[in-house]
């Protein structure tokens, strides 16, 4: 092996970049699931006995369900009542009112992540509801989004300010009776993001949600709601790292949105949370559910995403696509190596007349990582010519990965057109060898041929997303290719 | 257990007296029969049968044909081919058969006759697993009869050897079970075209396994045409091995049956062997047609070509679910799976689920589908031809069946086959 090599080989044995834990002192309930800890959290948190009632009745019909087996994936058992449910930083007196009274060492974390806020404030204009581990600590550029009527805040905060809001819209996409981990989260989720943008109301600047989750053996159970009223628009953009972690963390988040008439949602995501160390021990475990319901005729929700973290990755974004002439959109990459395993993908439910939706999954395995996309399209009695296209394409690196492809396509309506394609080949030796020759190193090439297989869904994010998607994906397969 | 066979299965096997066979077959059957109690009832929750709903078979009860049927009333079928061979309820009918000299080594005709031949006992259920689902338990629990086809090393038969299975008149529905062992050995090669017709039959149960193996650099050509009775069950479960270098090039063209599955599980055995699968379902009122194909490369530089296409009219129903899985000794595969489906109707419903599962890098592999109707603006190019619409319509599905159709060598299938198409075009 050349010196060049050994060095790329340093280079991917280094490490999580994001790998450290600060000591905050933290308000954790012991590992255990019952119906005293959901009383707990809903105590803790001051809720209404509506919520409380949500709670419990999402957490016995949890109880009935079983955990679904039916994806690409091989994990040991979780043992749910070795999680702790419940994880929040301490608060200074009754919560911080400024960045000042917010824990020092919190925003040393946040430093070192590259989010300082009042850094943000004035160079990105990204409004940042900072989550670390279960509860919002600030939120800035509140009064500026207040002045055009945008509420952005946590759930729980949501829940005593804007009750009706939240008694509509929660669980109104994703009940808790939808599936085994969104039942979970209902029962026990901690906190989150509540998004309304008012009619005609175009959000002023991309809404960005940092997650961390930072308390050993600490699930995560983020619930996010956004509503978009008619003819608004919103950008959101979530991203997430975690620290280097022994033990496998349950991630179970559930994500809502909801579009009214002309009301355009575009959520954008990079996870990069810790994928488990090369021999496979550790890792994020992330289930989450996500659907945006487009309830308003020409409504328009549109997912990226760009998954390179985590050990297991269970996700599939999905779109119900109730009005008429609404579309669906779903734009994703995923990269799997050293053991991670992602089952991705997304499901579209036409249901009205001249739905459109398109889908774009690139998945790229390498060393032990097996990636697979599942997807639904489902067209609807009533879905007169709706369309969708799907484009699913695989990049396999090494010979000891998998890349698989399960697309389910239901048609009811023969007005309906649905287009499947999908491929799955190595990097070619021809575009390799034709970048080699005008003097690129093999990494570089590597980098370029991968680039350009993804560029497709990285030109749906947002510039600066794009930016830090193209850096993350170059270090995660450096040195996977020699 | 909650679900472990109900009555269904336990009613057929009781009102069974089966002739007594060898010794080793005996034991095939009763390990397939506590299989069968065992077995759970094939549910929508089952992935194998989300789309294909099984419910309306299930309650219906079925005799199983336990001796040679007589097939009053049938005659013996049109044919150009030197070889036909009649089974009836799963039963070689040799008065209704004709076999003219065969070349040397090639064994033609009934399983039961073959039972103590050295390779019949080596190969059958080989492939096939009775524990795979019910229906398979169920024919291995009541093996009786089915086509014997061995054609020695080096054997080369011009004419195609055409098999028809057809049906009795009965006052209960019939359970119709042929199992069929095709052994083509290195570099034979053959041609074999399978019927599946009514007879006299109108409402009963085809539930055939048949096990192929293709023996090196050997070319094997498999026509299989499904035109059941408007009352028929239809299930059809093939198990296909191929030797290295060898060629296999099967086409199932599915018109006929209330419910008609086909399922294919085909594997390989050597390296440059080349598999080339397509279909045809022409599906309409009171139709499920349902493809299942599990092409399983584990042996490197294959080819594997898979292309179906489905043409739906009334409130015709088709399911097809492919699965390409590629292991990871399997470098340099080539696959491909397309599927497109032609709905003519509104209440047409397509249900398909092409996949891909690769653990291999250096491969060549895709699938695509499609799901439409007919383009308008085609139908209005032909329009401005002169062409009236349902000539127009006519002339554009025959063009989409024709990619299947025309893969077919022998020219009379070709025509029979354009000839049912255009029957049922015309009463649309």
């Amino acid at each position: 092996m050349s010196a060049k090599q050994d060095s790329v080989d340093d280079l991917v044995k280094a490490g999580y970049e994001h790998g450290f834990v600060s000591q905050v002192a933290s308000d954790t309930l012991p590992p255990g699931l019952n119906e005293d800890t959901i009383r707990f959290i809903s105590g803790k948190k001051k809720e209404p006995q509506w919520m409380l009632d949500y709670r419990l009745k999402a957490y016995r019909h949890w109880l009935e369900m079983n955990e679904p087996d039916w994806a690409h994936l091989r994990y040991d058992p979780i043992d749910f009542q070795e999680i702790s449910y419940f994880s929040a930083p301490k608060k200074a007196g009754d919560g911080p009112q400024s960045l000042d009274e917010v824990d020092p060492e919190l925003l040393a974390t946040y430093e070192k992540l590259g989010i300082p806020l009042e850094e943000q404030k004035a160079l990105a204009g990204v409004a940042v509801d900072a989550v670390f581990d279960s509860v919002s600590v600030a939120t800035t550029f509140r009064k500026q989004l207040a002045d055009v009527g945008v509420i952005f805040c946590s759930i729980s905060e949501a829940v005593h300010e804007y009750p009706e809001l939240i008694k509509e819209y929660l669980g109104s996409v994703v009940p808790h009776t939808d599936n085994y981990f969104a039942a979970l989260n209902a029962a026990v989720f901690s906190d989150g993001t509540f998004v309304y943008i008012p009619e005609g109301v175009r959000c002023p600047m991309e809404l960005s949600t940092y997650f961390r989750i930072n308390e050993a053996k600490t699930g995560q159970f983020e619930r996010t709601l956004i509503v978009a009223d008619k003819g608004s628009f919103v950008s959101y953009l979530e991203g997430c790292t975690a620290p280097m972690r022994d033990e496998n963390q349950l991630h179970a988040a559930v994500v809502e949105l909801v579009a009214l008439e002309d009301a355009k949602i575009k959520y954008s995501t990079v996870q990069n949370w810790y994928p488990g160390d090369e021999n496979g021990v550790g890792g994020i475990y992330n289930f989450v559910t996500k659907r945006g319901d487009c309830r308003g005729d020409r409504s328009h929700i549109s997912w990226t995403q760009v998954e390179t973290g985590s050990a297991i990755t269970w996700k599939y974004p999905s779109c119900i696509l109730r009005g008429d002439d609404s579309v669906g959109e779903f734009y994703s990459v995923a990269v799997t190596r050293g053991h991670q395993q992602a089952d991705t993908g997304t499901k579209m439910y036409h249901m009205g007349r001249n739905t459109r939706s398109t889908i774009v999954s690139k998945g790229i395995s390498a060393a032990h990582g097996q990636n697979a996309y599942r997807g639904l399209v489902r067209m609807g009695v009533k879905a007169e010519n709706a369309r969708n296209h799907t484009q699913c394409d695989s990049l396999l690196i090494g010979d000891q990965c998998g890349a698989h492809t399960f697309p389910y396509i239901e048609v009811r309506n023969p007005t309906a057109k649905v287009e499947h394609e999908a491929t799955t080949s190595k990097i070619s030796e021809d575009q390799l060898f034709y970048c080699r020759q005008r003097g690129l190193k093999e990494e570089d090439a590597v980098s370029m041929i991968v680039n350009g297989f993804c560029k497709e869904v990285f030109n749906e994010l947002p510039m600066e997303f794009a930016v830090e998607a193209r850096k993350l994906l170059n270090i995660t397969l450096e040195g996977a290719v020699g | 257990m909650k679900h472990s066979a109900s009555n269904w299965i336990t009613d057929i096997l009781q009102q069974q007296d089966l002739p007594p066979v060898s010794d080793w077959l005996s034991e095939l059957r009763r390990k397939a029969r506590d299989q069968a109690n065992q077995l759970p009832l094939p549910r929508r929750k089952q992935e194998a049968w989300r789309y294909s709903r099984v419910d309306a078979l299930l309650k219906q009860s079925f005799t199983p044909v336990v001796q040679p049927p007589n097939g009053s009333g049938l005659e013996m079928p049109q044919s150009l081919s030197p070889h036909v061979l009649v089974f009836v309820d799963g039963w070689f009918n040799p008065a209704l058969s004709r076999i003219s000299d065969l070349p040397q080594g090639m064994v033609l005709g009934s399983l039961r006759e073959h039972l103590d031949d050295a390779s019949v006992k080596a190969h059958l259920g080989s492939l096939a697993n009775s524990g795979e689902n019910l229906f398979s338990a169920l024919n291995s629990a009541l093996i009786n009869d089915g086509l014997l086809l061995k054609t020695g090393t080096g054997t080369e038969v011009e004419s195609p050897i055409e098999v028809f299975y057809l049906n009795s008149q009965a006052e209960q529905p019939l359970l119709s079970q042929p199992r069929n062992l095709i052994l083509v050995e290195e570099n034979s090669k053959l041609t074999l075209v399978e019927h599946f017709l009514p007879g006299m039959g109108n409402a009963y149960f085809h539930n055939s396994s048949t096990e192929i193996h293709v023996g090196e650099k050997a070319r094997f050509s498999h026509y299989r045409i499904q035109d059941e009775a408007t009352d028929a069950w239809h299930l059809s479960n093939i198990h296909l091995v191929q030797a290295a270098s060898s060629h296999y090039h099967g086409i199932t063209l599915s018109f006929g049956g209330k419910w008609a599955r086909t399922e294919y599980k085909t594997r390989f055995a050597g390296e440059q062997a080349v598999c080339d699968l397509r279909g045809l379902y022409l599906v309409g009122d009171q139709q499920l047609s349902d493809f299942h194909l599990d092409i399983h490369h584990d042996q490197p530089a294959c080819h594997s070509r898979e292309q179906f296409k489905g043409l739906l009219h009334g409130k015709g129903r088709a399911v097809f679910d492919g699965r390409i899985l590629v292991e990871r000794i399997a470098q340099l595969t080539d696959a491909q799976l397309t599927n497109d489906n032609l709905m003519l109707t509104r209440d047409a419903e397509v249900d398909t689920k092409p996949q891909l599962e690769i653990y291999a890098d250096d491969v060549k592999c895709s699938h695509g589908t499609t799901v439409g109707q007919l383009d308008p603006q085609q139908l209005f190019y032909l329009r401005t031809r002169g062409i009236e619409e349902q000539q127009a319509i006519h002339m554009l599905c025959a063009g989409f069946a024709g990619e299947i159709i025309e893969h077919m060598h022998l020219p009379h299938l070709r025509e029979q086959a354009g000839e049912r198409l255009r029957r049922t075009l015309d009463r649309l």
